[in-house]
């Protein structure tokens, strides 16, 4: 009996067999299929699903920063509510003091999330394959702003939802306290969509400046530390002067905390939100502005072109 | 956004897959295509012309990536200006330069662009691994894309665009970059999706022998204009040549045909380097002649084709016209 059930044969290394071609005549689902398919397959690439290791280390990293804060505020509630003297940890157990424990984890997410998604598909001149197919160039910025939003909500609206639960479930009457508090989460719910676009968006909007994802990475977050360096600095420079404080809509940070403690009345000694000063509508407003011209900017980047 | 129905697929069997009327394309004062009209039939047709002659330009064009200038397009029975999103549902591209996501398994990126194209998930993958085994990478398809040779890569590329079974595919210079082998593999394949698969081919290349090898009907351009747009049958009824490659001893099966009046000559073959024979047939007997030579010598033939001079002489013809004309001018 032979030892290798394999038959031999004569072929060669990738010789074309004809197994006859069958001619597809199934559902076609238009463009929603092919957007849907393209958030997925941009999430599923900035999560380095489907890759090598190597792509999956930095938002694995990530997810476990964001999730630290939200397990010490959980703990933090489950042993000293029931111990009575919550009051002591102040704003640190709030939704706006998470927000502002995952500001910069939020920012280096969308460093590494954003290029991947834009850039790469630049460098490797995958764009031409994209718009041959059956999308148009607004279906592609909409894909991808929708796959890096819900990628950024995974660091905010998820966990702020995780806290509001974990906030109820330690009261005595968890159930009626999940009824009274239901506003709140709805507050948490928008509060994490509209700081997941801004970011979001920004970090979409400055990638598509560059082929290259490391550059585009850099940029993104010296870009985000220096103009919110700059910002601070021109708002406390220029204090006696009303108008210094818009400068404080370049740090992102501020303006979603701004929103944060209209909706919880919870930030507590923060210079630049008070010297922002700014209504919650005008904060909404803010939130969605900024995403909408880094849209616009990003939407004039994909413009069909002679070089396309 | 589209509509979120399923979407039976709309087969049409237009008389021209393409029609262009006054197409044309300018980069600033540089025109790429000038006033271009075309009326092409279902076939494989072979885009010919030197590089920079407006090839890649009026792929490209016809697709919706970049605008033309002036001019109207129909392309699948469908107008490119108010019809984009389904003239591209049902077409394929295969782009000349690299254009592949090298991080990515090549089953999951053709998958992907079959989706792209509107295929629900299921059948996609389902397409994606029948697509990649009829391009001859069935046992490849879960290998990530940057560990595939040029000519792997060049498969993939190929086989993202018939995924979707369309029915016209753009190949823009498919063979460019390859070895001789590769090259020879990517003309079979070509040839084999319009004559098995049924899809209608624009074969796009600056090399006379791969159009004449998988084409029927050519478009000749230079300078961004159209020299020529002409069905290539008519010349093959007049070939006169016939290419054959035998194993064994080439030189001693010429010998055995010039034994029954046949005039043949042995050369090499570009491609391969393989010795091949260019028989003069004058009549269809000669086929008869090859087969029964073959039987004598017991050889196996290994390759039979007609070779056309006619487009050589056609392109030179044109080329030369136009030049002609502008030395008058």
């Amino acid at each position: 009996m032979s030892a290798n059930p394999v038959p031999e044969t004569d072929a060669r290394y990738g010789e074309i067999f004809d197994r006859g071609y069958a001619r597809y005549d199934g559902p076609r689902r238009g463009r929603r299929g092919a957007i849907t398919s393209l958030i997925g397959f941009s999430m599923k690439r900035a999560m380095g699903i489907r890759k090598s290791w190597t792509a999956k280390v930095m938002p694995f990293i990530l997810y476990v920063a964001a999730t630290i804060p939200l397990i010490v505020m959980i703990g933090v509630l489950a042993v000293f509510r029931t111990m009575g003297n919550l009051d002591e940890f102040g704003n640190f157990v709030s939704y706006s003091g998470y927000f502002m424990a995952i500001s910069t984890m939020l920012g280096l997410f969308v460093a590494i999330c954003a290029p991947e998604m834009i850039c790469v598909d630049r460098h490797e001149r995958t764009l031409p394959l994209y718009f041959s197919r059956a999308i148009s160039r607004n279906d592609y910025v909409f894909a991808k702003i929708v796959a890096m939003v819900l990628l950024a909500m995974t660091m905010t609206a998820l966990p702020g939802s995780i806290l509001w639960l974990g906030q109820q479930l330690t009261q005595d009457q968890a159930r009626q306290a999940m009824v009274d508090n239901s506003g709140d989460l709805l507050k948490v719910l928008i509060l994490g969509v509209l700081t997941s676009l801004l970011y979001g968006t920004v970090g979409l909007m400055i990638s598509s400046f560059t082929n290259r994802k490391g550059v585009a990475i850099a940029i993104i977050l010296i870009g985000f530390l220096v103009v919110t360096g700059i910002s601070q600095g021109l708002a406390v420079a220029l204090e006696d002067y009303e108008w210094g404080k818009w400068f404080l809509l370049g740090d992102l940070n501020t303006i979603t905390l701004s929103l944060s403690n209209h909706f919880f009345h919870d930030v507590v000694g923060n210079e630049f939100v008070e010297r922002l000063a700014i209504s919650q509508w005008q904060a909404i407003g803010i939130m969605i502005g900024i995403p909408l011209i880094a849209t616009l900017i990003l939407r004039w980047r994909y413009a069909t072109r002679d070089d396309a | 956004m589209g509509d979120a129905t399923i979407i039976t697929p709309d087969r049409r069997t237009p008389d021209a897959v393409i029609e262009t009327r006054n197409f044309t394309k300018k980069y600033g004062k540089f025109l790429a295509l000038d006033a271009v009209n075309l009326t092409i039939p279902p076939a494989s047709i072979g885009l010919l012309g030197a590089n920079g002659a407006g090839k890649s330009t009026l792929i490209r064009s016809l697709l919706g990536i970049i605008k033309p200038t002036s001019g109207d397009a129909n392309v699948v029975g469908y107008d490119t200006k108010t019809h984009g999103i389904k003239v591209r549902e049902h077409v394929g591209y295969m782009p000349e330069a690299d254009a592949l996501p090298m991080g990515t398994t090549a089953a999951d990126f053709v998958g992907h662009m079959a989706e792209m194209s509107g295929l629900p998930p299921r059948q996609a993958r389902q397409r994606a691994a029948d697509v990649l085994q009829q391009v001859g990478l069935g046992e490849e398809r879960y290998r990530l894309i940057k560990g595939f040779s040029t000519g792997m890569r060049q498969r993939v590329k190929l086989a993202q665009a018939i995924v979707h079974d369309p029915q016209l595919v753009f190949l823009d210079e498919p063979t460019a970059g390859m070895d001789p082998q590769g090259r020879e593999d990517m003309l079979e394949l070509v040839e084999r999706i319009y004559r098995r698969m049924g899809i209608s081919v624009v074969f796009s290349s600056h090399i006379l022998e791969d159009i004449e090898l998988v084409c029927d009907y050519v478009i000749i351009l230079d300078q961004g204009r159209v020299l020529a747009s002409q069905s290539l049958k008519h010349s093959e009824e007049n070939l006169g040549e016939v290419v054959v490659q035998v194993d064994g001893d080439a030189n001693a099966f010429a010998q055995g045909l010039r034994a029954h009046q046949a005039t043949v000559r042995v050369e090499e073959d570009a491609a391969t380097g393989h010795p091949i024979l260019v028989v003069d047939v004058h009549d269809e007997h000669m086929y008869d002649v090859i087969r029964n030579v073959a039987v004598e010598q017991q050889s196996v033939i290994r390759k039979l084709r007609s070779r056309s001079r006619s487009l050589e002489d056609l392109y030179l013809g044109s080329v030369n016209a136009i030049a002609e004309v502008e030395n008058v001018g």
